[in-house]
């Protein structure tokens, strides 16, 4: 028998670790990660104008969701090199933090959670299925003079 | 003879990032032949440029990073390819490795280590 239990400490703690990994080492200046919070409703989790998010199943079910303005995005790719300030790019940044999540999602809780193809999308292009019935957390980062945020509505399968 | 290098990444922003960084004075001079956005791409691109040296993701749409690091092992035994992912566990470095691939670097990556890791599979 099995049933399903909300997320630690230590294992929320994986996800806002892997974005301030990814600011750190690919522009030279590291996120500030602020106090997480449980959302109310988990349902409206992408607000921000790019998103990037990874759905999992397979013993595990829920998704996670990084969620930036433009503003901060035009920043991270002037930061990079990167002078090509177009929607593409913004989204291509979105996915590939979605990309990095999970990798380090996939490294902590083991090869027996099954990650779908990260995917980005704009504000109001897509819906997040309501995967999880556990609390969802938000977990705000503040990066230069923007604010960014992660949210994280999973939940871990515990057998008996 | 300039040394020829191939990206494959289904990210545009890292393809374009990796190809900047071959500027650096502490490579030997390296002639980027071509930008892959997927395995497909990736394995028809090799088989015309021939690169010596690629960096190779794993997650992409099409055909992944592990059946193309096979493919073009096959085709090109002397290539050196240098897997480039956010999938860092042992399981998956020991199947590439396997498969054909001679390093791994973790993403995100910062532009010293690339430069490193480049460095390591051309000695």
């Amino acid at each position: 028998m099995s049933t399903y239990r909300a997320l630690t400490p230590e294992d929320i703690q994986v996800f806002p670790e892997a974005i301030s990994t990814f600011f750190e080492r690919m522009t030279r200046q590291p996120a500030r990660v602020r106090t997480a919070y449980m959302l109310d409703q988990p349902e409206a989790i992408l607000w921000n104008d790019f998103n990037g998010v990874i759905e999992v199943s397979g013993g595990f079910r829920g998704s996670v969701c990084f969620s930036a303005p433009r503003g901060l995005l035009v920043e991270v790719l002037s930061a990079m090199g990167e002078h090509e300030q177009t929607d593409d790019n913004f989204l291509d940044v979105a996915g590939e933090i979605a990309n990095i999540l999970s990798g380090r999602a996939r490294r902590h809780f083991g090869e027996s959670l099954d990650i779908a193809t990260p995917v980005s999308c704009q504000r109001g292009d897509r819906e997040i299925p309501k995967l999880a019935q556990g609390p969802a957390y938000a977990i705000p980062h503040t990066w230069g003079d923007y604010e960014a945020n992660l949210v994280v509505h999973l939940d871990l399968i515990q057998r008996r | 003879m300039m040394a020829k290098l191939m990206i494959v990444d289904d990210s545009n922003i890292i393809r374009t990032h990796i190809a900047r960084l071959m500027v650096d004075t502490r490579l030997p001079p390296i002639e980027v032949v071509g930008l892959a956005s997927d395995g497909n791409k990736a394995v028809e691109m090799a088989r015309t440029t021939r690169p010596d040296y690629i960096t190779m993701d794993l997650t992409m749409p099409n055909m992944d990073g592990e059946a193309c690091i096979e493919q073009i092992a096959g085709m090109l035994p002397d290539a050196k390819i240098l897997v480039v992912s956010a999938l860092s566990d042992k399981a998956t470095a020991l199947r590439a490795v396997t498969k054909g691939a001679h390093g791994f670097l973790q993403k995100p990556f910062t532009d010293e280590s690339m430069v490193l890791s480049l460095l390591e599979l051309m000695s």
